[in-house]
């Protein structure tokens, strides 16, 4: 009796773990299938009610980890604040030699959406992956709303990330930060370009890799969407969106390695309201 | 533990509300920087209390729900937390659970195990990000998240499926007497 129960458990364990691999084989790689779809369909609206009710107690938690963050954020933002002033004098020389070069070139930059065809779209974020490698979240509009894979997704601050799968009334967003996520981009003013990718573990850390290593970036330094498209790696963002400020940029690591650290503008570890970007011409 | 109808439609109420907590609302707090992950402490608990199949199977269709919803490649959370579930039930089933300490610091433990599983899958699916050392940070510290709700969850979930669990009765049981003895 008990060796049948043993062989039993046996059968059941492998059944599960064999069902897991061919689940596994079957599906990566794919944005998402019917089944997929059909539940997370069925749950959104659930996820919808959750969101709105848990948002008080979120709110609370979140001003306790505050409140400890800003007792030694305080000291910091004081430094920061003098060689913010610094950078604000600098800045503006820059801008005027900038509006020059401008109109030398003729070079229309306007604001990165007035140019384009995209149309803002916003949303709230229903939910969010707990596992660290995938940093996704899911939005309370859908392919109903006009939402299509690959739109471009931001918050106030700057580019959040892609809308990497749609159902009717809710989408997943992969954030600048989940391990498959690249968008092409390029440093202010002299435009050097890479490819943003996030650094797996850390929120407030991106990698812009494969920038040209004759060129020099600098710390301080405004990288935003490129909106260039090639045969491998293609933005289908509109140019200009800001992502972030270059944080590290070591000489050496640029010439041997190809790439610069920055900070997301964005808050990606916060976000409550976003804007998808609908409409492009692709 | 027995299963009856009723307590199959708790133990998948119960799954059910642990998604949608942990997607809804333990996901998105950030406590130093780090989000609680309760699935694994949650199957880790399903897994002591029910045995090994029922930690494996729990932790399966946990899984399964959490791919389907978050749109992730099916059977990644499934391989790694019917795994989870199942060393909790082995446990439960070689060795008696003397402290209560015993199961949150299963949970800490499997949870820290779950998350280097969740690593090894993802490595061996292929990564071609940077992989920051903070990764290990986080890792543990939802170990430690897990140590503290682990706990809380455990006595949550015992006391809605104590009426399946063959070790505790609803009502503590006279001790039996001898005919003739006084």
């Amino acid at each position: 009796m008990y060796r049948k129960q043993v062989r039993r458990r046996r059968a059941v364990l492998a059944l599960l773990v064999l069902g897991s691999f061919a689940l596994l084989t079957l599906t990566y790689g794919q944005s998402s299938n019917g089944f997929q779809r059909g539940v997370s369909t069925i749950f959104s609206p659930l996820q919808t009610v959750f969101d709105r009710a848990l948002k008080p107690a979120r709110d609370l938690v979140d001003w306790f980890d505050e409140t400890f963050e800003a007792r030694g954020e305080n000291e910091r933002l004081q430094a920061q604040l003098q060689e913010e002033r610094e950078m604000a004098i600098a800045g503006q020389v820059a801008l005027q030699e900038n509006a020059q070069f401008r109109k030398l070139l003729e070079f229309d930059r306007g604001p990165a959406l007035a140019s384009s065809a995209f149309e803002p779209l916003t949303a709230r974020v229903i939910s969010r992956s707990p596992i660290i490698w995938h940093s996704t979240v899911t939005i309370d509009v859908g392919s109903d709303d006009g939402v299509r894979v690959e739109d471009p997704v931001i918050s106030g601050d700057g580019l959040v990330g892609r809308i990497s799968s749609v159902e009717g009334g809710a989408a997943q967003v992969m954030l600048l930060t989940d391990a498959d996520s690249g968008i092409s981009a390029k440093v202010l003013p002299e435009g050097v370009q890479g490819v943003v990718r996030p650094e797996i573990g850390d929120p407030e850390d991106l990698v812009l890799d494969f920038i040209d290593s004759t060129k020099r970036v600098s710390r301080g330094q405004e990288v935003v969407t490129s909106g260039w498209r090639a045969e491998v790696v293609a933005s289908q963002f509109p140019q200009g969106l800001p992502i972030g400020e270059v944080t590290r940029a070591p000489v050496e690591e640029q010439e041997a390695s190809q790439q610069v650290h920055l900070r997301p503008y964005a808050d990606l570890r916060d976000l409550d309201l976003v804007q998808v970007l609908i409409g492009g011409s692709r | 533990m027995i299963f009856t109808p009723k307590i199959v439609a708790r133990i998948v109420a119960i799954a059910l509300l642990g998604v949608m907590l942990q997607l809804s609302f333990f996901s998105r707090v950030d406590l130093f920087q780090v989000s609680p992950d309760i699935l694994p402490a949650l199957v880790v608990v399903l897994g002591l209390l029910g045995g090994s199949m029922t930690g494996a199977v729990a932790g399966f269709w946990i899984g399964l729900l959490v791919d389907c919803l978050l749109v992730e490649a099916l059977g990644a959370s499934s391989l790694v937390l019917l795994g989870t579930g199942y060393l909790a039930g082995l446990f439960r089933e070689r060795f008696e659970i003397h402290s209560s300490l015993v199961p949150a610091l299963l949970c800490m433990g499997l949870t820290l195990f779950a998350e280097l599983g969740y690593a090894a899958v993802q490595l061996l699916l292929g990564v071609d990000s940077h992989v920051s050392l903070l990764l290990i940070r986080d890792m543990l510290l939802k170990s430690v998240y897990a140590f503290f709700l682990g706990w809380a969850i455990y006595m949550v979930v015992r006391r809605i499926l104590r009426p399946a669990l063959v070790e505790e009765p609803d009502s503590p049981r006279p001790a039996p007497s001898v005919l003739g003895a006084r």
